[in-house]
């Protein structure tokens, strides 16, 4: 019958090249057996409806082929979980930090966003939209490349399967401050409040007897600001020293003091805090230039100054929130 | 994907029970379709997009010999275990027959808990 005849010929084109014949000539043999079996038990032969049932509860023809393929994966079930988790560091550490800075710069960035938008806001954005779409699809392709890669290169090598339990990490308590960070933090935050107290506090800077930078008005709150936070800082490094657990209260403490950080630290770039930056050698134009251009260096740093206080913040809200209630023997 | 946990489970429950069946049945050579009936009047359905590639896998493993012969005017492939396959369904009876009697423990065991 010609409809089984169509059928055959579409699930031979599915099938491996050097089984096509063998495959379907077998394929061909059962269903005229079952059609035969019908036909005997109406007593009659059977219609091309009849037949095209027959052919539907089969199934559709690349169905029916692919049951005969190698069942191949691209990333296999081992290396699957880890793909995704690089997928997510890609989200999370890449596209979305870029996505943060460009609305950062659109929204800040005088200059940037007269750029972008002489045509218009749909055009920035429609721009803006494309190289997402293209770093996301290079990051994101690199990355499947490279597990399947890994995952041919397993199926041969099986390197996976050498591991050992040993190896592993410790379990780890979230909560848990490890002593050692608190020891260099507070050590670092010392030296820190001990260097800015002596040397950060005049507003007039000489670079050995060349170089002289002078600071604005401003500078005097910036550095009193930062050196009681430092000392706050050490007061909690000090505090996280004795009790290695995070509690709400120090947790809410730190996420404080990391955000007063933060924007002091970006009231800092856009405060234009370099008033004259001046050099033996250079003429009072070129100083001037290079004072513009820190000025200009600070402007542009300020969307990613943006971006990581607000990862910083997303940091210190998220230890809040997982902190669970302290164990009693702890503090 | 099947959203009846049930009909997962049994599926998945089915599909070595499918192997085995096979090997049984094939210790008696059948073409395709003979195969399937014999285990449909077994009470064991499968569909011939699950058999024949299964047939397939199974004779590349050396557990199967198949070979075209013409019977009733048409070429049909048929099947018989080989030596290997022989060996290999002793051992999976054996331990199919090893689980059944720790499932039936098990389940002894529980019911005397229960009571």
């Amino acid at each position: 019958m010609e409809i089984i005849e169509r059928y055959l010929e579409a699930v031979k084109f599915w099938l491996p090249k050097g089984q096509k014949e063998d495959i379907i000539e077998e394929l061909a043999a059962d269903l005229d057996a079952q059609v035969k079996e019908r036909e005997a038990g109406l007593s009659r032969e059977l219609s091309e409806a009849e037949v095209e049932l027959i052919l539907k509860q089969r199934g559709r023809p690349v169905v029916v082929a692919n049951r005969f393929l190698p069942q191949e994966q691209l990333i296999g079930p081992l290396l699957f979980p880890v793909y995704r988790f690089v997928l997510k560091i890609i989200c999370l550490c890449y596209l979305l930090p870029w996505s943060l800075v460009w609305i950062g710069m659109m929204t800040f960035d005088r200059a940037y966003r007269a750029q972008q938008t002489h045509v218009s806001w749909l055009a920035a954005v429609a721009s803006a939209w494309s190289t997402w779409w293209t770093m996301a699809f290079g990051a994101i392709g690199m990355a499947t490349l490279v597990f399947a890669i890994l995952e041919r290169v397993q199926a041969r090598s099986h390197f996976l399967d050498e591991w050992s339990p040993r190896k592993l990490p410790s379990v780890r308590n979230p909560n848990q401050i490890p002593r050692a960070n608190s020891i260099v933090e507070l050590a670092l935050t010392l030296l820190f409040f001990v260097w800015w107290a002596l040397n950060a506090s005049p507003r007039v800077l000489d670079l050995g007897s060349t170089v002289r930078i002078e600071l604005s008005q401003q500078w005097v709150w910036f550095f009193s600001a930062y050196l009681v936070l430092a000392a706050a800082n050490a007061a909690l490094a000090a505090a996280n020293l004795l009790h290695p657990y995070w509690t709400v209260r120090r947790a809410s403490l730190r996420l404080l003091s990391d955000a007063i950080g933060a924007v002091l630290f970006c009231w800092l770039l856009r405060a234009h805090i370099v008033t004259s930056f001046s050099v033996s050698t250079l003429t009072a134009e070129k100083s001037l230039r290079v004072t513009q251009a820190i000025d200009f260096c600070m402007d542009k740093a300020f969307p990613w100054a943006i971006v990581v206080s607000v990862a910083v913040a997303a940091a210190g809200i998220y230890r809040i929130v997982r902190v669970k209630p302290p164990d009693p023997s702890s503090e | 994907m099947n959203p009846d946990p049930f009909e997962n489970l049994r599926l998945e429950l089915r599909r070595g029970s499918v192997v085995l069946a096979v090997l049984a049945a094939l210790r008696r050579e059948q073409y395709g379709y003979t195969l399937r009936k014999t285990l449909s009047d077994h009470g064991l359905e499968i569909d011939e997009g699950t058999l024949y590639p299964l047939l397939r896998r199974l004779e590349s493993q050396g557990l199967l010999n198949s070979q075209w012969r013409e019977e009733d005017k048409r070429r049909k492939r048929f099947y018989l275990l080989s030596a290997e396959g022989a060996r290999v369904l002793e051992q999976l009876l054996a331990e199919w027959r090893r689980i059944d009697l720790s499932l039936e423990e098990i389940l002894k065991e529980q019911s005397h808990g229960n009571n």
